[in-house]
């Protein structure tokens, strides 16, 4: 039997457009920080020198 | 009034209350506090006005364990004892140092550093010294901290005029106290060698050894072995605890913009740790001289960062096209961890030209200081590298734990405990009053009353506690005097 409950997804969709409608949450959304951050330049030694990872040859 | 011998004070007919012995900053500078307060002191010092190699034979020991300097050079036995070569270097312990380090046994002091702050500005005075700055951290691990280089303060030219006009100071030179008496609950008497000859015993209502961090001990243990402990009956910690400030090149360092710290006329910046850093690395406390380097080290540690490095290499080189001073080697001085086994004993064998026996120091350094080496440098190395100051190398020796190198300073000259102060009786030998436990009218001066080193030079230290002795003492002789 195929699906045929497609009401809770549509419901989704218009609370989030909802939500988005309201100006501070979309200037959030705007400046959220990316899902993934960049990893920190961690710091490593290497023949004695304290060094970020990213200096490196 | 200044005496050249023990005959001369003796036909004086002068009467002092108390005999401070030795005459270098803590002795003068406690006899300067009571002389004030209108008591009339002797100080006995073992030398002459200025140096001879006849007295200097007496300071003759011996070292077992890591290598050391020869103990008649690391001190000075005439007029103004150890300041005679004393280069200077000014700061107060600070206020972590009196406070035990949890992480390592037998820390801290049973007083604080608000104990001496009252003295600070008298201090000042008289080490000629201008306001110290506040520390500035540039992380949170690590702060610069300001030495002063002061005038270095010779204590035997500086106040001998005063001294040889003063009414209450007796200055006698030439006159080696041999060893004290006592009866277990007080001392009787001090015996005195001058001119040559045995001139029997001095007597005085308190006596103060202020002889040096190494012949505190060797005065005392001698006292006490040959009074069957009458003079410290509670000998258990006498000669224990001895510490230095070994002090070694650990690293270098490359810097973009030598203008970031403000070195001081001699070119060089110092660095501490947080106590919280401390705490974490489960390090003693230290501090990284940083002293600007030629230009050819400079480029020889350029070319290596090339190798590893090379964007950094170049950015750091740019600034070096600017300005050639701006690498520097990195001199790590750092607190020894305060232990029973570090100790002044008497020789077996040695023994000087009146028959006393020599020093031997038993003095290693141990695993945690080695940590707090490599640790204290990797700190010193992340601040730089996170705030983008600058890139630390730390020595190949010092990352494979490898023997310290025996051709560079060692130490600081710095003799520190033997007659440390505590609370614990099996554990100090002195009150938070500087007072021998158990010994009514015994005081001791100087770094040997030290319970825990600090990381800084301790002339300043030693000065701030010996006002506040002799201000302790001159309060004590006037409530005794009024009661009486």
């Amino acid at each position: 039997m195929a699906p045929t409950n497609t009401t809770p997804r549509a419901t989704r969709r218009t609370i989030l457009q909802a939500l988005l409608s309201i100006p501070a949450f979309a200037l959030f959304a705007a400046h959220a920080a990316p899902s993934r951050k960049q990893p920190a330049d961690e710091l490593v030694e290497v023949n004695g020198w304290i060094l970020k990872r990213s200096e490196l040859a | 009034m200044i005496f050249d011998n023990f005959e001369g004070f003796r036909a004086s007919g002068f009467t002092p209350k108390v005999i401070l012995i030795g005459s270098g900053p803590a002795g003068v500078t406690i006899a300067r506090k009571l002389a004030g307060a209108g008591i009339p002191v002797a100080i006995f010092e073992a030398g002459k006005a200025d140096f001879t190699e006849e007295s200097q034979d007496f300071y003759k020991g011996k070292t077992v364990g890591d290598y050391y300097f020869d103990l008649d050079v690391t001190r000075l036995r005439y007029l103004g004892g150890c300041s005679n070569h004393w280069a200077g270097w000014c700061r107060v312990m600070d206020a972590v140092d009196f406070e035990p380090k949890a992480w390592v046994p037998d820390t801290g002091w049973p007083i604080r550093r608000t104990d001496i702050e009252p003295y600070l500005e008298e201090v000042h005075d008289i080490l000629d010294l201008v306001p110290f700055r506040d520390d500035v951290w540039i992380s949170d691990d690590i702060r610069w901290v300001q030495l002063i280089k002061s005038p270095a303060v010779r204590f035997g030219e500086k106040y001998r005029s005063e001294i040889e006009q003063s009414k209450n100071i007796a200055l006698v030179l030439d006159t080696y106290v041999t060893r004290l008496e006592g009866d277990g609950t007080k001392v009787t008497g001090a015996h005195v060698w001058s001119a040559g000859k045995d001139q029997g015993v001095a007597v005085a209502d308190y006596y103060v050894p202020c002889t040096g961090g190494l012949e505190n001990s060797r005065l005392l243990l001698w006292s006490n072995e040959q009074s069957n402990g009458g003079v410290v009956p509670h000998a258990e910690a006498l000669g224990k605890y001895w510490m230095e400030h070994p002090q070694f090149q650990g690293g270098n360092a490359l810097m973009d913009n030598p203008d970031q710290f403000e070195m001081d006329d001699v070119s060089e910046a110092f660095f501490s740790p947080s106590l919280e850093a401390m705490q974490r690395e489960q390090i003693m406390n230290f501090g990284i001289r940083f002293i600007k380097m030629p230009y050819h080290g400079a480029k020889w540690l350029v070319a290596e960062l090339a190798c590893v490095a090379p964007e950094t290499a170049e950015w750091v080189s740019e600034g070096i096209g600017g300005n050639l001073r701006c690498a520097a080697q990195l001199v790590m001085g750092w607190e020894q961890a305060p232990r029973a086994d570090n100790f002044v004993a008497l020789s077996a064998t040695e023994k000087d030209a009146l028959g006393i026996p020599r020093i031997e120091l038993h003095w290693k350094k141990s695993e945690l200081e080695h940590r707090t080496l490599l640790q204290g440098l990797r700190l010193f190395g992340k601040t730089l590298a996170e705030k983008d100051y600058g890139r630390v190398r730390i020595e190949d020796w010092v990352l494979n734990n490898q023997p310290y190198p025996d051709d560079q300073e060692l130490a600081g000259h710095h003799h520190m405990g033997g007659t440390r102060m505590g609370d614990d009786l099996s554990k100090s030998v002195v009150d938070r009053n500087q007072q021998v436990h158990g010994v009514a009218n015994l005081y001791v001066g100087g770094s040997s009353v030290f319970a825990t080193s600090g990381q800084c030079n301790p002339t300043t230290t030693i000065v701030a506690l010996s006002c506040r002795l002799g201000d302790h003492l001159a309060r004590r002789i006037s409530q005794s005097a009024m009661a009486q």
